[in-house]
């Protein structure tokens, strides 16, 4: 008995930490930040098994924390409204090659990440060449690059 | 456009709840940070506001009011006055029920199930002070209200939280 409800809460405890951490954490994770989630499933790991290695024991936590991830995504499909609150909702940082500075300072997000993922995703080199920067949902940076002459121009396809 | 109002294009905006969810992160970061020094203070055990002392008449004991289930913890037992050749020491059920006693320093002599909890008898050098110490895990979360008695001396009675 005592073991689904070690998961349960363990389960919300860990959701709601990770969700006030903010996305930066999942998405753009740095080599430290990885070390770091290993951390916090080694601490939490022992709290929940405390001395039972059985089988049994290891069955129930699996079966409770799949039960409750599939249950968090069944309501977030079946109520949109909680979408929101379950997930962050995508946000434009960059727009038109300007960077929405009060959002970025906000969000914990600096103006080299974001040429970062314009570089490795589109080649890019400056701000200017952003139409748009989006902070998605899973704490990723996405670019849409600006269409003009150079590089990015050849890439799309023309009209005849 | 101001920054702070909803776009649609990429992607479908609500800078409302974007700014409110800002607000309940810092919240939230405030909730780890107070969790923390709730923590450095001793309140979830081992600090400054769990150590405890306990006296009443010649038996003082010193231990930990907060615990933490299956942690080893200690209780030290202080008996001053002259003991005589050998000292018993009434531990109460609650003890027995929820601590599981790892090591008791010295040993005793005899250890006996009394009417209530655990008798134990200690040999002694007949000297005015005496010290045993005994190293406990909590097995039970929850309050447990302790009776540590010497001899047919008033009871002493403390209480230990232990945390899940």
């Amino acid at each position: 008995m005592d073991s689904v409800i070690k998961a349960t809460v363990v389960f919300f405890v860990l959701w709601a930490i990770i969700r006030v951490s903010g996305r930066r954490t999942l998405g753009e994770m740095t080599a430290f930040d990885f070390v770091l989630f290993l951390i916090i499933g080694g601490s939490t790991q022992r709290a929940i098994t405390g001395q039972d290695y059985s089988l049994i024991n290891a069955l129930l936590l699996v079966a409770t924390f799949v039960t409750l991830d599939i249950g968090l995504s069944i309501v977030e499909t079946r109520w949109p409204a909680m979408r929101p609150i379950l997930n962050a909702q995508p946000m434009i940082l960059v727009e038109n090659g300007y960077l929405l500075t009060r959002r970025t300072r906000r969000a914990r997000i600096t103006e080299g990440n974001i040429l970062e993922a314009a570089r490795r995703l589109h080649g890019l080199e400056r701000m200017e060449q952003i139409k748009f920067a989006i902070l998605e949902s899973t704490g990723a940076i996405t670019i849409v690059p600006a269409v003009q002459a150079g590089r990015v121009e050849v890439a799309v396809p023309k009209e005849a | 456009m101001d920054e702070f109002a909803s776009r649609q294009i990429p992607v479908r905006e609500d800078m409302r709840f974007q700014r409110r969810s800002w607000i309940v992160e810092r919240v939230g970061w405030s909730l780890l940070i107070l969790l923390a020094l709730i923590g450095l203070s001793g309140a979830f055990g081992i600090g400054p506001l769990s150590w405890q002392t306990a006296s009443s008449g010649p038996l003082s004991v010193e231990y930990e009011r907060f615990q933490r289930i299956t942690r080893l913890a200690r209780f030290t037992f202080n008996i001053s006055g002259q003991t005589g050749p050998e000292l018993r020491l009434h531990l109460s059920d609650a003890f027995q029920k929820n601590f599981e006693v790892s090591n008791i320093q010295p040993r005793p002599a005899r250890s006996t199930a009394g009417r209530d909890g655990l008798d134990l008898t200690f040999a002694t050098d007949g000297a005015s002070a005496a010290r045993i110490v005994i190293w406990a895990h909590s097995r039970r979360y929850g309050m447990s209200d302790i009776t540590a008695r010497l001899g047919s001396e008033a009871p002493l009675s403390f209480w230990v939280l232990v945390y899940p």
